[in-house]
């Protein structure tokens, strides 16, 4: 693997023009996957911003032809986790109101308006128990079932053994289940 | 037909794709016979496409500006806490590495002869004493001239 930048080494036009590419790609998906972790717009950013520091810093350590997502990805998870400690828990900051992805018209990738309805009623309840997983749940799950990794990737994401991925989705998916059809009861 | 049941565990990793060839196989072959299993790998199956539609109906565009803020933030150098007070000390460093110069010149010149040595005249008085001893027919040797003063004290009686 090749040495990071140093921080007083000057960057490069090739450096730079990686980092541009990387933002234009991946930078949406960077972006929603801090959310997800976060569930908080500000600490998303700053996660986000962060791991793009990361990688323009260590830019020669990517390997052409593997994944940048799992890589920066991982980055994410690292920082997040990392951040956690600091803070010695979640994050206190909730989502405001007004960034409610319903108010945000056209974010939606449904086809229908029958499919929009549908997601729309569920969406609720999955969300809040999504928000009754631990954090280290709530990140296998985010990555097996919405990032749609194999056990491989988020094992290399998260730094554990495939074993242990395995292990936590299977209690992390029996408590969501659980979850979701008590907060579906609860909501109809 | 398989007749063995898979567990939850084993419906899970079929559902991300995750067995072992033949237990895939075996998996598979029994879910298209078996109509509880099929119904609770549907179940497994609805909850991963029920996260995936929040994901979707949650997704966000990147904020207005912020992939441009992403590449300036990180492509302009940041200087650390401990970067910015050792420029600022820099020049304070310069005094004792200046007084250490003057002190190593002073003191390396004095020694390798840049100073005159001091005159002893003890050392001198003392050569010529031993030098003196040495000569033959010392005692014989006139005396040297005593040296006389015209000043008289005042109030002597010797006036003429």
């Amino acid at each position: 693997m090749a040495a990071s930048r140093r921080p007083d080494e000057a960057p490069s036009d090739e450096q730079t023009a990686f980092l541009e590419s990387a933002v234009e790609r991946y930078g949406k998906a960077t972006y929603n996957f801090a959310l997800r972790l976060t569930e908080n717009e500000a600490d998303a950013r700053d996660l986000t911003q962060d791991a793009f520091v990361r990688v323009y810093r260590a830019w020669r350590s990517f390997k052409p032809g593997t994944s940048f997502l799992s890589w920066i990805y991982r980055i994410v998870t690292n920082l997040h986790r990392d951040e956690l400690r600091r803070h010695k828990g979640r994050y206190l900051v909730e989502l405001p109101e007004e960034n409610d992805s319903r108010a945000l018209s056209g974010a939606t990738l449904t086809e229908t308006p029958i499919d929009d309805y549908v997601e729309r009623q569920f969406s609720e309840p999955v969300a809040r128990a999504l928000d009754g997983l631990s954090t280290e749940q709530r990140r296998i799950v985010v990555l097996a079932d919405i990032e749609e990794c194999s056990y491989q990737e988020i094992a290399t994401i998260v730094g554990c053994s495939v074993g242990t991925v395995r292990s936590r989705l299977h209690r992390a998916r029996t408590q969501l289940r659980k979850l979701i059809d008590r907060h579906m009861k609860t909501s109809t | 037909m398989n007749d063995t049941h898979p567990t939850f565990e084993e419906l899970l990793d079929y559902a991300h794709g995750e067995l072992a060839p033949a237990r895939d196989a075996a998996l598979h072959e029994h879910l298209g016979a078996c109509p509880d299993c099929f119904e609770a790998y549907q179940a497994e199956l609805q909850v991963g496409n029920l996260l995936r539609a929040h994901a979707r109906e949650t997704e966000r565009e990147l904020p207005l500006g912020f992939a441009q803020a992403l590449v300036r933030n990180a492509t302009e150098r940041r200087v650390s806490f401990w970067e910015r007070w050792s420029s600022l000390l820099r020049p304070l460093a310069a005094v004792p590495i200046a007084a250490a110069i003057l002190l190593v010149a002073y003191f390396g010149f004095a020694r390798h002869g840049g100073t005159p040595r001091r005159f002893d005249p003890s050392y001198y008085l003392e050569d010529h004493a031993a030098l003196a001893a040495s000569v033959p027919f010392e005692d014989a040797a006139a005396l040297p001239a005593m040296l006389t003063s015209d000043e008289t004290p005042e109030g002597s009686d010797n006036t003429p």
